[in-house]
């Protein structure tokens, strides 16, 4: 048997960066930096690799079925492969201060990158797993990373506990849906389930993987781990946490359910839906409530999970195409909002309550607009990428008859732009109220936050050139 | 192409001031600001000279695919109705530039840009004949008008601003969802033209989704609670451009969206509507009769006559719908210029309590003048604006066979409401003894401020004196209007009202 290499290009280099990195991280004598520059070259490789076999309808499966490389897998890659450049472009700053060498924070970052782009190119229930688990646990030990720091070492045990009961109600939907269908392979799964079949063993299995992709991408009400855990987690971390693992949860999730239990549709749909308005609804809500911006960017992320959900229970394949298009979309905005709280950093640490923001839009106006760009795009304003985001999702529910899910969407939006322009207010509307010392903006985080903020504003303007290749990358 | 150009100019020259803030200094950035507004109420007055009132098609369109796998396009062009309102906003812009040359202590960078910015966002709302770039405009509109009051407002900014935003964003959360399942009754398109030759499914909850959303905005009673908050804590400005071009956004919203969309919306919920606009109407009078706040009577006058607006539109007659648009930009220029006005003696006394004046005209004669006319234009005084506007629309509610003559009745005496408390208003401020020390130093108008009315009350006198100009160039597009807003209502109302009466008859006469 013959391996067509071609089509793990992405997954090889991926590997291979890894590899290299662990090589230079054994010399102490060069620079701390090297690691995440060869970290963001092999990254951008693989991108440019993925691109380009995108363009080229590049597609096929390998090792019997178990790996189906389609568009769908590789427009996802770029999703991971774009997130994971610039959070390491945020990372190299906020880490630069501490003295620990830095080669191993990479090392998990790209592992993280590597189970996602499996779980996303998953076609048998197995890998899907195993690439859960290999994106679950770098990601567990990179919560904890500041070993010093009390908040980090409690997020990333309360993230390993939570997340192991979530992997443990994964695995055991997939056994029984194994004793329901017979196979753990999605299109035999698929096959072997005739319309409306209600097998007891099916259906509980896959209420079991719902819970379990609930805790995985942080639905209401699997969603209590995401605020603690971005809180005490590095920032640069909970960055990542949010955007790509997210992406990579439904990417999974959207294969799983509108292709292996498809003809199941009309049980899991309620589900999903109810689900949908909850995970809006309630993030949307308490995150009014939060006084740290961490936490109120984690409720946030937890409403946008909610958004994304939509575009599942619309099931449908603009329903796909626009979950994937505001996956990429969110991914770009988060990871920006997350880069600009790393620039609010002052003397004594970052400043993470929502009052240290006041007056910041006179006194750092960069910074000030990074962020207010960011949110106005969280929040779905036009002429934003969110706002074309929202409206995909939001169209192909109404496609479907999903009004009333997208009345309670468009409502969540209005609710969400309260705290969101919460920030914003306080930037430029409020006086400060104690004189903090901001430290000077680092390069690279401008860089990175510049690249998010042409992201927003491109996609938000010209949205055809992601739109179209997500329109034409799903998988029914 | 020339839409294009009339819209982005200002925020071209809102990317310009930003670039290049730190080399212009701050009254070259002013400078900088006046010129491009000046340009492009001087392009856009080519609109003027290059229409055509023969009929009712758009006109100068423009149409491009912008994003193509949602069917959306970049859509323009502008009818007799839109013209006026594209024109008003031209031409306010450059007027609020010159009035906020003093008053802007902080940030005069950002505050030009944002007012080009939205500038840019009204005249998009006002051209915009595809669903979602109206949409789009209509929410881009929100981001510059918060930062307006949010920074520059007073004490209470931050409230006000925040109440502004969410008012409108719940509103248009609706509208949102309406423009979608519209989408899909247009074969996957949001063109606004197709969609007129439609009859669509579901209109009633169809007008619901959008009217909410334009009643927040214009605004109707009940939904106006927003508007005094915004406009007392909005700076002299944003009030002008809050009163003079935003809340027509909505009243628009009405006409080109409401009406000739959903006819069967219209024909079922006249009669609420209609209640609602006269309860506005006699509400706001009487609200504002009692504010010892200047500027709180003249946001509460505001409430009153756009429900003389909003009730001329739903009379769905020539006279009124015609009456209707005249007085939205009537209203632009009285209640602007009323709003200029406050902001000129706010700036010198820093106070705008009625109780505080007294006396004024002693003072500042110049001022009493242009103080005056306005007032007497926003009462309604015939020979001014506002009278031809008042006239058509009650005209056209006695005419009226969408609702009966009680409304237009109720409606007439707040013509004697608004006299009440405009010259109630007028007499404690301009006249009586100048017994406040801090009166008696005021300086009259300078010649910047002078500049800022001339032109406003140039046009108070000209429409109100003769109108013809403005009204033969709506002609067509009112009729068009008309004719698609009453295509199925028409049929069920008219029939059980064949009984002679010479009113209706007339009115017929006149509509035909």
């Amino acid at each position: 048997m013959t391996i067509n290499w071609q089509l793990l290009m992405p997954e090889l280099i991926i590997i291979l960066t890894f590899i290299i990195v662990a090589i230079f991280d054994l010399f102490n004598s060069i620079q701390k930096t090297f690691t995440a520059w060869l970290t963001i070259v092999g990254c951008a490789i693989a991108l440019y690799v993925s691109v380009d076999m995108l363009q080229t309808g590049t597609e096929g499966t390998e090792f019997s079925n178990m790996i189906q490389v389609d568009k769908y897998s590789l427009f996802f890659n770029v999703i991971f492969l774009v997130s994971t450049i610039l959070v390491v472009l945020i990372s190299m700053n906020y880490l630069g201060r501490t003295d620990r060498r830095q080669g191993e924070y990479y090392l998990l970052i790209l592992l993280a990158t590597l189970g996602m782009m499996l779980m996303a190119s998953g076609n048998e229930l197995i890998v899907v797993f195993l690439g859960l688990e290999l994106m679950s646990l770098s990601l567990y030990v990179l919560a904890g990373y500041f070993q010093r720091s009390m908040a980090s070492s409690e997020a990333g045990m309360k993230y390993l506990l939570l997340g192991a009961f979530a992997s443990g109600f994964f695995l055991y939907g997939i056994a029984l849906i194994y004793g329901g269908a017979g196979t753990t392979s999605i299109p035999k799964i698929a096959s072997a389930i005739t319309v409306n079949a209600t097998s007891p063993l099916l259906l509980s299995g896959m209420f079991l993987l719902v819970v379990g992709f609930g805790f995985k991408v942080a639905l209401v009400p699997f969603h209590q781990w995401a605020p603690d855990v971005y809180e005490g987690a590095p920032t640069s971390i909970a960055a990542f946490i949010s955007a790509g693992p997210k992406a990579a949860g439904f990417a999974a999730f959207l294969r799983i359910f509108l292709e292996a239990l498809q003809n199941i549709q009309s049980e899991w749909i309620v589900v999903v839906t109810i689900l949908a308005a909850l995970t809006m609804t309630v993030g949307n809500l308490v995150a009014i409530a939060q006084r740290n911006i961490k936490r109120m960017l984690a409720y946030s992320s937890i409403a946008h999970a909610g958004y994304v959900l939509v575009g599942l229970a619309a099931a449908n394949k603009d329903g796909i195409s626009s979950a994937m298009f505001y996956l990429l979309v969110y991914c770009i905005m988060n990871i920006g909002a997350f880069g600009a709280v790393i620039l609010a950093r002052t003397e004594d640490g970052e400043s993470l309550m929502i009052s240290d923001y006041a007056g910041l839009g006179f006194k750092k106006p960069l910074l000030a607009l990074f962020m207010t760009l960011m949110l106005l795009s969280l929040a779905g304003f036009s002429p934003t990428a969110g706002f074309v985001g929202k409206f995909y999702i939001f169209r192909s529910a109404v496609e479907s008859g999903q009004i009333w899910l997208v009345i309670i969407g468009a409502i969540n939006t209005a609710i969400s732009a309260f705290y969101y322009l919460r920030v914003v207010v306080a930037m430029y509307m409020r006086e400060p109220e104690a004189e903090l010392d901001f430290h000077p903006y680092p390069g690279l985080l401008i860089v990175a936050l510049t690249l998010a903020a042409i992201g927003v504003v491109l996609i938000g303007i010209l949205p055809s050139y992601f739109l179209s290749p997500a329109q034409i990358s799903t998988f029914l | 192409m020339l839409l294009s150009a009339v819209i982005f100019l200002p925020l071209l020259g809102a990317i310009l001031i930003a670039l290049a803030r730190h080399i212009l200094g701050e009254s070259g950035l002013k400078w900088i600001a006046l010129i491009i507004t000046l340009l492009t109420f001087a392009v856009s007055l080519s609109l003027y000279t290059g229409f055509n009132a023969d009929t009712h098609e758009m006109q100068f369109k423009e149409e491009r695919t912008w994003i193509e796998g949602l069917g959306i396009s970049y859509h323009l062009g502008i009818d007799g109705i839109s013209l006026w309102l594209v024109l008003l906003t031209t031409f306010l812009t450059p007027l609020c530039v010159l009035a906020a040359w003093n008053s802007i202590e902080k940030g005069a960078s950002g505050f030009m840009i944002s007012l080009l910015m939205l500038e840019t966002a009204m005249l998009g709302v006002f051209c915009a004949l595809d669903l979602f770039l109206f949409f789009v405009f209509w929410e881009v509109m929100l981001i510059p008008m918060y930062l307006l009051i949010g920074i520059w407002g007073g004490r209470r900014r931050i409230y006000a601003t925040i109440k502004f935003v969410l008012y409108t964003m719940a509103g248009s959360a609706l509208m949102l969802v309406g423009i979608l399942y519209l989408y899909f009754q247009n074969d996957n398109s949001f063109d606004l033209m197709t969609l007129y030759g439609r009859t669509l499914s579901h209109q009633n909850l169809l007008f619901l989704a959008f009217f909410i959303a334009f009643a927040i905005k214009v605004p109707l009673f009940p939904f106006h609670t927003w508007l005094p908050d915004a406009h007392v804590e909005a700076p002299t400005v944003g009030s002008v451009i809050l009163a003079g071009v935003l809340l027509k956004m909505g009243t628009y919203g009405i006409v080109r969206f409401c009406m000739p969309l959903f006819p069967e919306g219209v024909a079922a919920y006249t009669p609420l509507i209609v209640t609602l606009s006269v309860i506005g109407i006699i509400y706001g009078a009487l609200v504002a009769m009692v504010q010892p706040d200047l500027k709180k009577l003249v946001a509460y006058s505001s409430v009153s006559h756009l429900g003389f607006v909003v009730l001329g539109l739903f009379a769905l007659n020539h006279h009124g719908v015609q009456g209707g648009i005249l007085q939205m930009i009537n209203h632009g220029l009285s209640t602007g210029a009323l709003f200029l006005l406050v902001g000129m003696i706010y700036e010198r006394r820093h106070t705008r309590m009625i109780a505080d004046f007294g006396g004024l005209s002693k003072q500042m004669p110049i001022f009493a003048v242009f103080f005056m006319i306005v007032t007497l234009s926003s009462i309604g005084l015939p020979g001014l604006n506002g009278f031809v506007g008042e006239f058509m629309i009650l005209l056209g509610g006695f005419m009226s066979d969408s609702f009966s003559k009680v409304y237009a009745i109720i409606a007439a005496t707040s013509v004697i409401l608004a006299a009440v408390y405009m010259l109630w208003m007028f007499q404690r401020v301009m006249f009586g003894k100048l017994d406040n020390p801090k009166n008696q130093t005021l300086t009259d108008l300078s010649l910047r401020e002078i500049v800022v009315l001339v032109p406003i009350v140039v046009f108070i006198v000209w429409i109100g004196v003769y109108p013809k100009p403005f009204l033969s160039r709506m002609e067509k597009s009112v009729d068009q209007v008309l004719k698609q807003s009453r295509s199925t209502a028409a049929v069920k109302a008219a029939t059980p009202t064949i009984v002679l009466d010479t009113t209706t008859r007339e009115a017929k006469k006149i509509d035909e």
